[in-house]
């Protein structure tokens, strides 16, 4: 998953996972990394070529979002890092 | 999996904490102190065991003066809504969480005068600086008891002595410390003393309340049904119903009362001395470890099971995704709703990684986590610090 969604609170992240989740999205909730956001502590990862479906999803269910990100985090290496040593 | 943001909640509970709850559900079942059958009274009986409990804890002579509260921040702001009015000039420390620096920014903004004392990188406060601050007049000191960030313990004592010689009043923030410190709070002369019941007391969320000393007389935020003085269309005077409307959490309360006992069957010494030792186990471990600064007093007489870290070329969003996902290690990564405490000791925008220890981690655990640690800083060593991630 190479998007990010961020919130203003976590009340609305977890609101759009379940929306998202429930209309055959992949969605995980990540700790939101500070350099994009400085609002609440949980983000949304998502498949952001599906941004636009995404967006008019949630904007339907009314669940407010702060900003959308193409977002791979480096921490996806983890695996591959511990692989190579 | 590891569990250590205790200062966020505490977790597990005591097993009696979860029994408590479901017996106060099943056989304590009516509203205390309104409708006087035997189901009202069971219930009023638990709230009264569990005031009891605390007073013993804090060492307060008379329970009635501590009144049950939602949380930490609902018992600070009560207190500082009624001790503060326009004109009235307050002194806090940089150290504090938002549960108060929130209150008194609004407060600044209707004629409240805020001096906030500059603390030590280590998040210590000089005593000197607090005098200062206190010479020209103040109505009010408020402080942390423990820094929710670094775990620096606050020297209340000399602070609640220092106080009435300018004229004010101290109110103490002991959200991190009721049940991980000793606190007797009449001989250390505070006046007001707010804590949470789902920290240290082992209590469940929505638990909590404070200590008002004798003499001090506060207004309540919220007005209303009390189950006392019901002819009277006026608030009662008298502690605690003058802070208590509407029916109280009796559940959340019953538990709170167990988590007070599980406390003093263990004893509070034993806790802090447990608590300090994992977090000396901890800084001890990752002081070897290129590219780990830890935050916080050197001394360890001086921190309570709180440690903050950070780890060079690494975000503390992407240190806590790491110990979350690859090692189920759970913290609290980030500004943890104190930005003046990070400013102070020079993390902030980025804030840092939390670890807080409880009664329930072990060694072990502590061991695991320094392995995470050095792992993750190797880790973060490999990579381009300048790439935090890919757009």
């Amino acid at each position: 998953m190479d998007g990010l969604i961020s919130f203003f609170a976590s009340h609305h992240a977890i609101r759009a996972e379940v929306v998202l989740k429930r209309h055959a999205h992949a969605a995980r909730l990540v700790p939101g990394p500070r350099e994009l956001s400085p609002n609440c502590g949980v983000a949304l990862r998502f498949e952001y070529a599906r941004r636009d479906e995404v967006l008019a999803l949630l904007a339907r269910h009314r669940v407010r979002i702060d900003g959308v990100h193409v977002y791979e985090p480096r921490t996806d290496d983890w695996t591959a890092g511990l692989a190579r040593r | 999996m590891i569990y250590f943001d205790n200062a966020a909640t505490s977790w597990p509970k005591p097993p009696s904490v979860a029994a408590a709850v479901q017996e106060q559900l099943a056989q304590a079942g009516g509203n205390p102190g309104r409708s006087g059958h035997r189901l009202s009274i069971a219930a009023a009986r638990l709230v009264e065991e569990a005031r009891e409990a605390l007073a013993c804890l804090f060492q307060v002579e008379d329970p009635s003066r501590i009144a049950f509260a939602p949380n930490a921040t609902h018992a600070l702001n009560l207190a500082l809504y009624a001790l503060l009015r326009p004109g009235d000039r307050v002194v806090t420390t940089s150290m504090e969480h938002n549960a108060v620096m929130r209150p008194l920014r609004h407060l600044e903004t209707r004629g409240v005068g805020v001096s906030c004392v500059r603390c030590e990188t280590d998040g210590s406060i000089d005593l000197g600086a607090v005098e200062e601050a206190l010479r020209p007049g103040a109505r009010l000191l408020v402080t942390t008891h423990a820094s929710n960030v670094t775990g620096t313990i606050m020297p209340i004592g000399a602070l609640a002595a220092l106080a009435p010689r300018y004229g004010a009043r101290v109110v103490v923030d002991a959200a991190q410390t009721a049940g991980a410190s000793p606190i007797e709070v009449e001989a250390l002369g505070v006046d007001v003393l707010a804590f949470t019941g789902h920290k240290g007391l082992f209590g469940p969320t929505g638990t909590g309340g404070l200590y008002v000393r004798q003499g001090v007389d506060l207004q309540p935020l919220v007005r209303g049904g009390t189950g006392s003085d019901s002819a009277r269309e006026i608030q009662p005077d008298f502690m605690p119903d003058a802070l208590e409307s509407g029916t109280i959490n009796v559940t959340g309360i019953a538990g709170l009362g167990a988590g007070v006992q599980f406390l003093d069957d263990v004893g509070i010494e034993a806790v802090r001395a447990h608590e300090c030792a994992l977090a000396v186990r901890f800084i001890a471990g990752v002081g070897a470890v290129p590219g780990v600064v830890v935050h916080g007093p050197a001394d360890p007489a001086s921190r309570c099971g709180i440690v903050s870290f950070t780890v060079s070329g690494a975000s503390p969003s992407e240190v806590g995704l790491l110990l979350d996902e690859q090692f189920g290690i759970l913290a609290r990564t980030g500004l943890h709703c104190a930005p003046a405490a990070h400013r102070t000791i020079g993390t902030f925008p980025d804030g840092t990684i939390r670890f807080s220890f409880g009664w329930f981690n072990t060694a072990g655990e502590v061991d695991t986590a320094v392995g995470a640690v050095r792992e993750i800083a190797a880790w973060s060593a490999r990579k381009r610090p300048d790439i935090q991630w890919t757009v």
